[in-house]
């Protein structure tokens, strides 16, 4: 009776083997909306402005891409320490802009004052622009990476950027650097063909192309009516998480070989060459804290041991509401200095850019095509 | 004097049933006829050198009949006594006592008759003489060992007869028992030993040495009893002892047997998630629980955080485990103790035993070195298990990538040098790696030496003395060219302890001193190749010392009445070299408010802290099946364990107390009722509690504690609160044995600041990560025949508490989450059937290899309960919610232990 019992156990647990053991999934939780909660983000520096401050909707965790909700019709007034005060201009839905009244300067504090078309209340804590060091020495260096997907192992090089600076004021370091990188890319949108089956391909080329489809479609004539619109584009990397000088060493008042960014190399971002532009600002302490909280949000992000983390508490508070608001109004000394990578210093021939026939801004992240000032 | 009398009397109860000729085996000879029973046995007592106690008026009704002829007197004697209140007990061949009111020697006959069916071994011992005794208490006081080894049980049940009174050994495994003069049974039982039973006819004070034999034939029913008679009338509040034997017919994981899981089932014992190492007792956290290791405090009790336990059972002896109404002997931790003792090796002939799982092997083997004088015990457990966790099926590909490799050795060397005198010496080494992703490796490593000497001063006064050290560190190593690293940890702990044991009438006073030594290593991290860009950097090494004199009472002030005092001592210094921060005051402890920094030499105290730590618990036994017990504690703990993750991780800190960090604080207060009903065939209690501790550490939002060289900047102290109410409910009889418990239990943590930096959420009381107020467990056992067994468990507690993000918001083209204040939504739910049943190979003693099969299923309806709910950034930035679920399905195993 019990020896074949115990054959059978044995060959269900070889076949379960096989099976998964641990699983990871999805978890949703019933959170409240977050549609209501206001988000507020903002600064003024000591540079020329104007100063810019955006209001948007909060989304809600289960959105499948970030599309942000502007607030608009907010009267937004820029208050400063001597009593001086300039109100807004809303320029596009939800973007409020000075224009000129109040300008930055280090020593003074600054805040702003919300009020929302609904009648509630909101106010920044005031934040002093203290001075900040100079930019002195911005560096990259190669290295060869690679990442596993799916399908297996695919190069993902990158250029390292480093930054020496100077720490600026000797009392209170609280430093931020804020890297961006900028490159031209090139598509084809004249080319782009249609198709729907049964019937053949057929060119179609997006308006913005400069083409036109006469005629009605398909057999129709092309004809050229303009410039390209959306040939050109100058795509951005923006940083993965704020660089914050609470983890670097000071000797001698300076900062030396501070990582600020990384650009990965392929076939756009180096089809000319690369902007590298570093700025470096001075915080307060609360402006501080609040990147660093972005910060350990990011950067715990891929840690099977990640820290919990914690609200992220910016300096606008509701005055005649309990409304939940998150941002940051804050002041800023701002240094900034511009590097280019050229397509040269990518230590082997890459392949061309792959032949695209979209709108550039539609297939590059964060792409425009305004040439950014700096890029000759 | 006395002893001499009480060796004589010794001497007397272990030859007595060796005489054959007895005055009660007197056969009658006619003569009796018609006469009465008082002048026939005066008569005797001239004819047969014969003494009989008893007051004549007893013996008026009784004269010999027709019907005694031919009977011998003790017949004669039981057909007079039947359905009289009188008895007689023949003590020594030539003595009887005839006894009024035999209430006591009717239970007593009982009970030996239930042994005799029972088969059990029955002992006799008389001490005194009925006729001079002029005592009203009498006191029986003795030793306890293995049969096997001489080695002292301790927390041997007496227990006197049917009723609830009784006592425990102690660590010497001595005990004292007052009793009234006359007959008694004491039933001395230990888990996993036969029974033993003692017809005890006592006038006097007396000693008695009692062998207690290894349980060959299993007597399940007797094991159970025993441990249910423990909860109820002996034990202190809030302690357990764990049986072995029935650990390992739990179901298990992968078929591994596992102390940690099997405490985790108790009341009040919580734990976080399906592997988590380590455990919340009664609302505390998981650095407030003392593990000891013969002796020597451990840091790290389990091996891949948490799937197994870090303690082979097969090396250990005993454990008991105490949630409330600690001893003052114990120390250094605020919720709860767990001593784990090794085992020691047989003296007479080597055995062993071996196990093989799915994924763990073991073998244990032990014998003498020298008969009788010295033994060695050693084990070994390692690991396969490479294959589980690249069995994971996730997207998650750090999982696929891992490795898991660990293995546990002991070895523990025993010598005996007379009765008086043993010495052990054990060691123990446990070492750990786990890869988790294609660059990272985690190793952590534990290493203990222990030299204990056990000494007997006099029958009353018996001590032990420990000396040992102990060594706890991790590795993280990262093997990325760039980055090459070796970050390290190390605890160096050195323990020196004296206790001793001194009995006299109804107090049983353990005092002692002890001293432990820390060294800590808090971090290290050093490149590890030519390109590597991190930096060589070390955080000061701190050295600390912890001191404490304790002392302790069990004071038996009544027949059921028994009171437990005592106070501990400690006192805690940091020493340097050290460099600490000073800062400014009324500003939040931030590197911009740093004032000054104070430099220590080496040996300088940097802080001290001492204390005062009374103990109390009580119990109460109102009438013979129930009892009422209470307890309170006051402990401090010196080390805390930093972390900001849920469950403990082998890279935690423990930072001991300084300028910066006070010392926890806790206070307990338990009361209990416990009650047996039907023959204590079914067991209940209630135990309710309230615990506070001060001084708690948690970290603020986004600290970074590796490698941080000012932890004061990134912790917050606060006031822990719990309280609860636990009920148990036990069959102990039958086919069918088990358990089921209930507990409700908060815990709650405040950590206000004088500003909002320094507190959490915003100073109000907010759930602590391990709060599970529902928490309910069901333990069962079907004999299925005498070697089958079906055995299973369930268990259920509410999700534990976690931050969560709300909403996301851009910022500066970061997409940024927004989360909730800390702990304010949770899990879900954790629920879990396993089951398992168990064949164990012939019972016979004869049997050479005795053979085990446990086929076990985990998670029988394959619940994903999740370990750990993570979020991860998908494609544009939008932090997303996953559980992971350790075990994801249900999981069956079959594991073969065999005993040789």
């Amino acid at each position: 009776m019990k020896e074949p019992f115990v054959h059978k156990t044995k060959f269900q647990w070889l076949i379960l083997f096989v099976m998964l053991m641990a699983c990871v999934e999805k978890i949703d939780f019933d959170v409240p909306a977050a549609n209501y909660q206001l988000v507020v983000e903002g600064m003024i520096t000591d540079g020329p402005g104007p100063y810019t401050v955006t209001m948007s909707e909060a989304m809600n965790v289960n959105i499948d891409s970030m599309i942000r909700i502007p607030i608009s019709k907010a009267t937004l007034t820029l208050m400063d320490d001597s009593g001086k005060s300039e109100t807004f201009t809303e320029m596009r839905p939800g973007t409020y802009s000075t224009t000129g009244v109040i300008q930055g300067q280090v020593g003074h504090a600054y805040h702003l004052r919300i009020e929302t078309a609904d009648g509630r209340t909101f106010e920044s804590e005031p934040d002093v622009i203290n001075p900040v060091g100079e930019v002195q020495d911005i560096r990259f260096e190669y290295e060869k990476r690679t990442v596993v997907e799916s399908y297996g192992e695919v190069p993902a090089d990158v250029f390292n950027i480093y930054v020496d600076a100077d720490a600026g004021s000797e009392k209170e370091n609280f430093v931020r650097w804020r890297f961006t990188g900028t490159y031209k890319v090139i598509t084809d949108p004249a080319q782009h063909f249609t198709w729907n089956p049964p019937y053949l391909p057929y060119r179609n080329p997006f308006p913005c192309s400069g083409y036109m489809l006469t005629g009605g479609a398909p057999g129709g004539l092309l004809v050229q009516v303009g410039e390209c619109a959306c040939c050109t584009c100058w795509a951005k990397h923006f940083e993965t998480a704020p660089q914050l000088s609470d983890m670097q060493l000071i000797s001698g008042n300076q900062f030396k070989n501070v990582k600020v960014g990384e650009v990965p190399i392929n076939s756009a971002t180096f089809h000319e060459k690369y902007m590298v532009e570093v700025e470096q600002l001075s915080l307060s302490r609360t402006a501080f804290d609040f990147f660093k909280l972005i910060r350990s949000q990011k950067e715990g992000a891929s840690s099977l041991f990640q820290p919990p983390s914690g609200e992220i508490r910016g300096n606008i508070k509701p005055v005649n509401n309990n409304d939940p608001v998150v941002g940051l109004f804050y002041a800023a000394s701002v240094r900034k200095k511009t590097t280019f990578i050229q397509k040269d210093d990518v230590p082997y021939p890459l392949t061309p850019m792959e032949y695209i026939t979209y709108p550039c801004y539609d297939i590059f992240d964060n792409a425009s095509t305004t040439k950014p000032s700096g890029w000759e | 004097m006395r002893r001499k009398l009480i060796l004589f009397l010794l001497c007397c109860g272990l030859v007595i049933t060796a005489r054959a000729q007895r005055v009660i085996d007197f056969k009658l000879d006619g003569s009796e006829q018609g006469k009465s029973l008082a002048t026939y046995l005066h008569e005797l007592e001239v004819s047969q050198q014969a003494r009989f106690y008893f007051l004549p008026e007893w013996l008026d009704k009784f004269s010999f009949q027709e019907s005694n002829r031919g009977q011998n007197l003790g017949e004669a004697l039981d057909d007079f006594f039947r359905g009289s209140d009188l008895y007689y007990v023949s003590m020594y061949a030539n003595v009887v006592v005839i006894v009024k009111d035999p209430t006591q020697a009717l239970q007593r006959r009982e009970a030996i008759q239930a042994a005799i069916k029972q088969n059990k071994k029955i002992v006799r011992y008389s001490f005194g003489d009925p006729g001079k005794s002029a005592r009203s208490q009498i006191i029986i006081s003795g030793n306890v060992v293995d049969a096997k080894d001489n080695e002292p049980l301790f927390h041997a049940n007496i227990q006197l007869g049917t009723t609830t009174t009784g006592t425990t050994t102690d660590e010497a495994g001595h005990f004292s028992l007052r009793l009234t003069p006359g007959v008694h049974v004491l039933n001395i039982s230990s888990i996993d030993f036969e029974t033993k039973v003692i017809d005890l006819v006592a006038y006097d004070h007396g000693a008695i040495n009692i062998e207690m034999e290894k349980a060959a034939i299993l007597l399940d029913e007797v094991v159970v009893n025993a441990q249910a008679e423990q909860e109820l009338t002996i034990s202190r509040i809030g302690e357990v002892q764990l049986t072995m034997k029935e650990i390992k017919r739990a179901p298990s994981f992968l078929g591994e047997t596992d102390i940690i899981k099997q405490v985790q089932n108790l009341p009040g014992v919580t734990t976080v998630g399906e592997a988590a190492s380590g455990f919340n007792v009664r609302g505390g956290s998981v650095d407030q629980n003392l593990i000891l290791f013969d002796g020597l405090p451990s840091f790290n009790s389990s091996h891949v955080f948490g799937f197994f336990s870090a303690f082979n059972s097969e090396a250990i002896q005993d454990v008991s485990f105490y949630r409330g109404g600690i001893p003052a002997e114990y120390g250094g931790r605020v919720s709860s103790v767990l001593d784990i003792r090794s085992r020691d090796g047989g003296f007479e002939k080597w055995s062993g035993s071996a196990g093989i799982g799915l994924v763990t092997s073991h073998l244990m083997v032990n014998g003498p070195l020298k008969k009788d004088k010295t033994s060695l015990a050693a084990s070994f457990r390692t690991t396969y298990s490479n294959w589980l966790v690249n069995s994971i099926r996730t997207d998650y590909a750090d999982l696929r990538n891992s490795s898991i490799a660990f293995y546990d050795g002991t070895a523990k060397l025993t010598h005996v040098y007379n009765k008086k005198t043993r010495l052990s010496v054990s060691s123990y080494i446990s070492k750990d790696g786990f890869r988790l992703t294609g660059d990272t490796t985690y190793q952590w490593h534990s290493v203990q030496v222990a030299a204990r000497v056990d000494h007997q001063f006099t029958p009353k006064l018996s001590s032990e003395f420990i000396a040992g050290s102990s060594t706890y560190g991790y590795h993280v190593l990262n093997d990325e060219a760039r980055t090459a690293s070796d970050l390290s940890y190390k605890i160096t702990t050195t323990v020196l302890k004296a206790g001793f044991h001194y009995q006299q009438g109804t107090h049983k006073i353990n005092f002692g001193w002890q001293l432990m030594h820390y060294r800590f290593n808090p971090g290290s991290i050093r490149p590890t190749s030519p390109e590597s860009n991190t930096k060589d950097f070390s955080l000061n090494k701190q050295t600390s010392i912890e001191n404490a004199f304790f002392a302790n009472d069990e004071w038996s002030l009544k027949d059921n009445l028994f009171l437990e005092a005592g106070l501990r001592l400690p006192l805690f210094l940091s020493f340097g070299p050290a460099t600490i921060n000073v800062y400014e005051q009324g500003l939040p402890r931030e590197i911009s408010t740093v004032t000054d920094t104070l430099h220590y030499g080496s040996g300088e105290i940097t802080k001290g802290y001492s204390g005062l730590e009374p103990r109390v618990s009580l119990r109460w036994n109102v009438g013979p099946t129930a009892s009422v017990k209470f307890g309170y504690n006051h402990l401090y703990q010196f080390l805390h364990l930093v972390t900001n993750s849920t469950a403990v991780t082998p890279v935690d800190i423990w930072q001991p107390s300084g300028t910066y960090f006070k010392p926890q604080q806790g206070d307990q207060v338990s009361l209990g009722y416990f009650k047996d009903f039907k023959q204590k065939n079914y067991g209940v209690s209630v135990e309710t509690f309230y615990k506070r501790v001060k001084n708690v550490l948690d970290f603020k939002d986004g600290a970074q504690l590796i490698l941080n060289e000012h932890l004061e900047t990134d912790l917050l102290q606060g006031k822990a609160f719990s309280y609860g109410v636990e009920t148990f409910v036990s069959k102990n009889n039958g086919r069918l044995t088990g358990s089921i418990n209930y507990t409700y239990a908060r815990a709650f943590r405040v950590i206000n600041g004088p500003s909002t930096r320094e507190s959490i959420n915003q100073g109000n009381k907010y759930p602590a990560n391990y709060d599970q107020p529902h928490v309910v467990n069901v333990a069962w056992k079907f004999n299925l025949t005498r070697r089958h067994f079906f055995t299973g468990n369930f268990t259920y507690h509410t999700g534990r508490p976690i931050t969560i993000p709300l909403s996301v918001f851009s910022f500066e083209n970061n997409t940024v989450a927004y989360f909730s204040s800390r702990n304010q939504y949770r899990i879900p739910d954790y629920h879990r059937l396993d089951v398992a049943l168990v064949i164990e190979g012939n019972h016979r003693k004869t049997q050479r290899v005795k053979g085990t099969w446990i086929f076990s299923v985990y998670n029988v309806y394959a619940r994903k309960n999740p370990y750990s709910v993570f979020f991860k950034s998908t494609g544009n930035g939008v932090p997303k919610a996953y559980q992971l679920s350790i075990i994801g399905t249900v999981f069956p195993s079959i594991s073969y232990n065999m005993k040789f």
